[in-house]
């Protein structure tokens, strides 16, 4: 009896351990993958899902669904970014290092090449004319105070994290980009009202004419000593003014385009009008360092024309002769030279 | 020197109109874009606060703060 029974269990062990693996096939067969990973089927189920390069042959970007108002933040994956941030992150930091150290490094071999251009003294000398009047003064001042900011804040979006984070840290960095970030969008609308008015003030003054070729073909008073005839502002002048108009109407409307993001552009557009805004940038900076040196440090009497707003006359002579006789026509007196209160130049 | 002077004054001033200009404009994310069967955020519940400074829990106490949502809070969300 007691073997019948061991007899027994063993062979319903053994039923049941050769019935198992046939209760769990229909299991098995749902999930076809072996424990190795390879599909005895050879299908590759990773491999053939759905991936990015399926879903950009559908369309040009990948979007998802959203269900709120803003129907741009079911955009997901747009391949223009790419590009837009390969340019932001890649190349523009070292085309602007390129641009900006390139004129530094240009001004500064100027500089020891020619030194700084002076004025020979003649009987005129130590006589004043008034070169700008107070509103000339101001309109400069407010564009170029602005402008300095909008600079300085402006190359901290590309150079900060990169330069300025290393040396301050994260915590003072980011207060100061946050801070720099609000000067830059606030001051941006002085700067644009200062070249508006700057351009209606001077433009008269800056028409392009044959005196300006002469002037070129000259070297501008670089080259040697002898100064060519001018008017009220030289070719160089023009150069500068022509220069803040389009490029300042350029930063100005690029940079509205971003200030009021989806108004007109979508996500591409306001891309590229970063790209501009930024190349034009860096140009016009490294415009304004050499209108800063010629106008500080490379010509002596030159800042005095918007520092007071006086100049020597044997300077104005020298470099604006056409200007000063067109001004003491004026007044058969002359009484813009010597006095107290010298009339203005317009 | 005036000039100068006067210059910089003028170029607060106008960047701070333009600041009040601007911001009397601005919507925050949550009013912009909720509709009545969708809310973008919770001011006071989400993670960097109703004023963006990190800190959820100081920005509930003050009364006037600035687009606070009224009417009843929703509950987060169970699943």
């Amino acid at each position: 009896m007691r073997r019948a029974v061991t007899l027994l269990s063993t062979l319903v062990v053994g039923t049941t351990l050769l019935a198992a693996p046939a209760a769990f096939a229909p299991a098995r067969a749902q999930n076809p993958i072996t424990q190795d990973g390879q599909n005895p089927m050879g299908a590759k189920p990773t491999a053939d899902s759905v991936n990015e390069e399926f879903l950009f042959k559908n369309a040009d970007k990948i979007t998802g669904r959203v269900s709120i108002p803003d129907k741009k933040s079911a955009n997901l994956i747009q391949p223009q970014g790419r590009e837009y941030q390969s340019f932001r992150e890649r190349y523009l930091p070292w085309i602007g290092a390129a641009f900006i150290l390139g004129m530094i490094a240009a001004l500064g071999a100027f500089f020891l090449w020619r030194g700084r251009i002076l004025t020979d003294d003649t009987q005129e000398s130590g006589r004043k004319i008034l070169r700008f009047n107070a509103f000339e003064r101001f309109t400069h001042w407010m564009t170029a105070v602005c402008f300095i900011i909008l600079s300085l804040s402006g190359l901290n979006y590309i150079f900060g994290k990169r330069l300025l984070m290393p040396l301050i840290g994260p915590e003072a960095f980011g207060a100061l980009a946050q801070w720099a970030k609000y000067s830059h969008v606030y001051l941006a609308w002085p700067f644009m009202f200062g070249v508006a008015m700057m351009f209606v003030v001077w433009i008269k003054d800056n028409i392009p004419n044959r005196i300006d070729w002469a002037w070129i073909k000259a070297g501008g008073g670089f080259i040697g000593k002898k100064h060519p005839h001018a008017a009220r502002f030289n070719a160089g002048q023009k150069g500068v003014f022509w220069m803040v108009a389009g490029f300042g109407a350029a930063m100005g409307v690029t940079g509205l385009m971003m200030l009021f993001p989806f108004a007109l552009l979508d996500i591409n557009g306001m891309q590229v009008m970063q790209v501009i805004h930024a190349l034009i940038g860096i140009t016009f900076i490294a415009g304004i360092l050499a209108h800063i040196y010629i106008g500080t440090l490379g010509m002596k009497g030159a800042y005095d024309a918007m520092g007071s707003g006086k100049v020597d006359l044997a300077w104005a002579r020298a470099h604006h002769d056409l200007w000063v006789e067109k001004e003491q026509a004026k007044t058969a007196s002359g009484p813009q030279l010597g006095g107290r209160h010298p009339a203005p130049a317009e | 020197m005036k000039a100068f002077i006067v210059a910089v004054v003028a170029a607060i001033g106008l960047a701070v109109a333009a600041m009040y200009a601007l911001t009397s404009n601005q919507r925050f994310a949550y009013q912009a874009f909720a509709t009545t069967g969708a809310r973008v955020s919770e001011p006071g519940t989400n993670l960097v606060g109703e004023k963006w400074t990190g800190d959820p829990n100081t920005n509930d106490k003050s009364e006037s703060a600035h687009g606070k949502a009224t009417g009843e809070p929703s509950h987060p969300k169970r699943s």
